[in-house]
């Protein structure tokens, strides 16, 4: 059986979405028409302001997708400090956990035959 | 003194150029409850592209000259310039240092000067008031 809710309202009525997209418009032309008009164009007073460094250009300003994840970074700082450790990048000590992977493993292997 | 023409707030945004954070901590109890200049409707804040009176601190370090001619280029006119402390007037204790660019008006043009080392409070509003008489009348010269 299908259960489908039914509100009494409709909310996807696109005519509904127009009037809002008119009120907001118009709250947005309220605001913007209250804003500075006769500032430079094409001037310093057009850039943005960062905190009075020189604004590189577009190509470098932009926001990589990394920063998105900033937050969980930051609150799992302490973890990923001793994960990241080892990731020398360099091709001998993953060679060297590799094989000290392998005798640990092996050494436990060969303990747990005995055992049994 | 009556606002006619300069009806708003008066909106600073505070620039250091390299001060001891001597006036700084003065600017900052300018702001605590026993002198409150936000009941005047003097408010500091955070970027130059929304004010009225750029207050300056401290003499103008190399480092800082590019910086302090960008924040007055991107202040909206019109403009006034206070300059806050002995230090932005004439250099003060750091004059003729090896790392000083000159004092703030060799950079940009100031049109108040509050001295002291550093300057009370009352001196700091009274210098921003004068900045407020002067916009007022820059305000009527652009109406008229």
């Amino acid at each position: 059986m299908t259960l489908i809710v039914e509100s009494g309202y409709e909310f996807w009525n696109p005519i509904i979405w127009l009037i809002a997209f008119a009120v907001v418009m118009v709250i947005v032309y309220f605001f913007r028409r209250r804003g500075e008009e006769k500032y430079k164009k094409g001037e310093e007073q057009a850039q943005i302001f960062l905190c009075g460094e020189e604004v590189p250009g577009a190509e470098q300003r932009q926001v990589r997708g990394g920063n998105a994840y900033w937050g969980f970074f930051e609150t799992l700082k302490e973890y990923y400090d001793v994960i990241v450790r080892p990731h020398t990048g360099i091709v001998n000590d993953y060679v060297v956990w590799f094989i000290a992977v392998v005798a640990i493993s092996a050494i436990i292997l060969f303990v747990v035959e005995l055992v049994g | 003194m009556s606002l006619k023409a300069f009806k708003r707030a008066l909106w600073v945004y505070h620039l250091n150029t390299g001060s001891c954070n001597g006036c700084d901590i003065e600017i900052l109890a300018v702001l605590t409850p026993r002198y409150d200049v936000e009941r005047f409707g003097i408010m500091l804040v955070g970027s130059p592209r929304h004010a009225d009176v750029l207050l300056v601190t401290g003499p103008v370090v190399k480092q800082m000259v590019s910086r302090v001619k960008r924040i007055y280029e991107q202040t909206p006119d019109p403009k006034l310039v206070v300059v806050v402390g002995s230090c932005g007037i004439e250099g003060g204790v750091f004059y003729e240092s090896y790392s000083l660019a000159g004092p703030v008006d060799q950079i940009i043009p100031v049109d108040v000067y509050v001295p002291g080392c550093p300057p009370r409070p009352e001196a700091i509003i009274h210098g921003v008031v004068m900045a407020w008489v002067k916009l007022e009348k820059l305000a009527k010269q652009e109406v008229a």
